[in-house]
């Protein structure tokens, strides 16, 4: 499980929180693999420690992850990848709403200019 | 009018804005001044409701800016476009979205800034920052956000740009311009504000400085060497 920390983008327990879910939508990791501890993911991100337990707290809240006593956290058997998958795209979506809409587009236009950006990706004349 | 009351933000443990308060005038010419990291970007990103302030209140024209989009223009240091866009083909999107939008405008904008009908991808960076200040500036709004405009590119684009500011300029709009470069940029300017380390430090009508016997570049330099 990678996970990345922007300073920029937000709460970083939140950040922790979506990496985790992103992780799961994709299938680095499985349900019932264990997550890393808290502190050895502190140490990793290079963040406090409770800021991983208050990440932790959030995704067990969420039914996405449990703790057995004494082994660690885990996700969870019967978490549903598709709707994680669903929720962190509705997320993105929102943040280039969000973007686009600051430039100056609307819902229209900035749909039509996903469709370009992604017309540009697969073109396999550009370098 | 904007008014930008106690604005705090901070990313991980490091403060950007540190209680800044703005109050500026509608139809004002801003230079915002500072050297990277002062909090220009994060405060600019504030305004245009990108970035919610972590304490604070920002109010344009009586309200948050997430309510009033259609009001400000934000353009940001990189180019937000495609690669494979050309400036024409973002004209033609912005005007089906926003009624401001003017086609003739930004025609004589494309025609001043000597914008070439090619994709952003193929284009030098002053090219792309004068394409982005003819789309900028061919929507016609109350509010004006430019961050860095004249950032590492060509003098002749800078010339362009400044030139195209000052001629292009409609009297009842607010601009505020971000820059660390000043130079050239203060002819354009009504007020100067200075910020380090994420507060104002400096806060002056330009002809006040002149008065003093200061150009902004002299100021710039005294407030924040």
């Amino acid at each position: 499980m990678k996970l990345r920390i922007d300073p920029e983008a937000g709460p970083i327990f939140e950040q922790i929180v979506t990496g985790v879910k992103a992780a799961i939508a994709r299938g680095a990791l499985r349900p019932g693999e264990k997550l890393p501890s808290a502190r050895a993911l502190a140490e990793e991100l290079r963040v406090n420690p409770n800021t991983v337990i208050r990440a932790f707290t959030e995704l067990e809240r969420e039914g996405i992850t449990e703790t057995r006593r004494g082994l660690g956290t885990f996700v969870r058997e019967d978490v549903d990848q598709k709707a994680l998958k669903r929720e962190l795209l509705a997320a993105a979506a929102r943040r280039y709403l969000e973007a686009a809409r600051a430039l100056g587009l609307g819902r229209e236009e900035a749909a039509r200019m996903l469709w370009e950006v992604e017309a540009d990706a697969g073109d396999p004349g550009r370098a | 009018m904007l008014e930008i009351q106690d604005v705090h933000k901070r990313y991980l443990k490091t403060p950007a804005l540190n209680g800044v308060s703005l109050h500026v005038p509608q139809g004002q010419v801003v230079g915002l001044l500072g050297l990277n990291g002062a909090g220009k970007t994060t405060l600019l990103k504030i305004v245009a409701g990108l970035l919610l302030p972590d304490r604070g209140e920002v109010r344009f024209l009586g309200a948050p800016p997430r309510r009033q989009r259609g009001k400000i223009v934000y353009l940001p240091e990189q180019n937000p476009w495609p690669e494979s866009a050309t400036p024409a083909r973002v004209a033609a999107l912005l005007a089906g979205a926003d009624p401001g939008f003017d086609r003739a405008r930004f025609q004589t904008l494309v025609e001043f800034l000597e914008v070439p009908a090619r994709s952003f991808g193929q284009m030098s960076k002053g090219q792309r920052a004068r394409a982005n200040l003819a789309l900028a500036l061919a929507r016609q709004a109350p509010l004006y956000l430019l961050d860095e405009p004249l950032a590492g590119i060509d003098l002749i684009s800078r010339d362009r740009i400044l030139g195209a500011l000052v001629r292009e300029w409609r009297e009842d709009a607010t601009l505020i311009l971000s820059t660390h470069e000043i130079g050239e940029a203060e002819a354009l300017f009504d007020r100067a504000v200075f910020l380090r380390d994420g507060r104002v430090v400096k806060d002056a009508p330009v002809e006040a400085l002149r008065e003093e016997g200061k150009s902004v570049v002299e100021v710039f330099k005294e407030v924040l060497a």
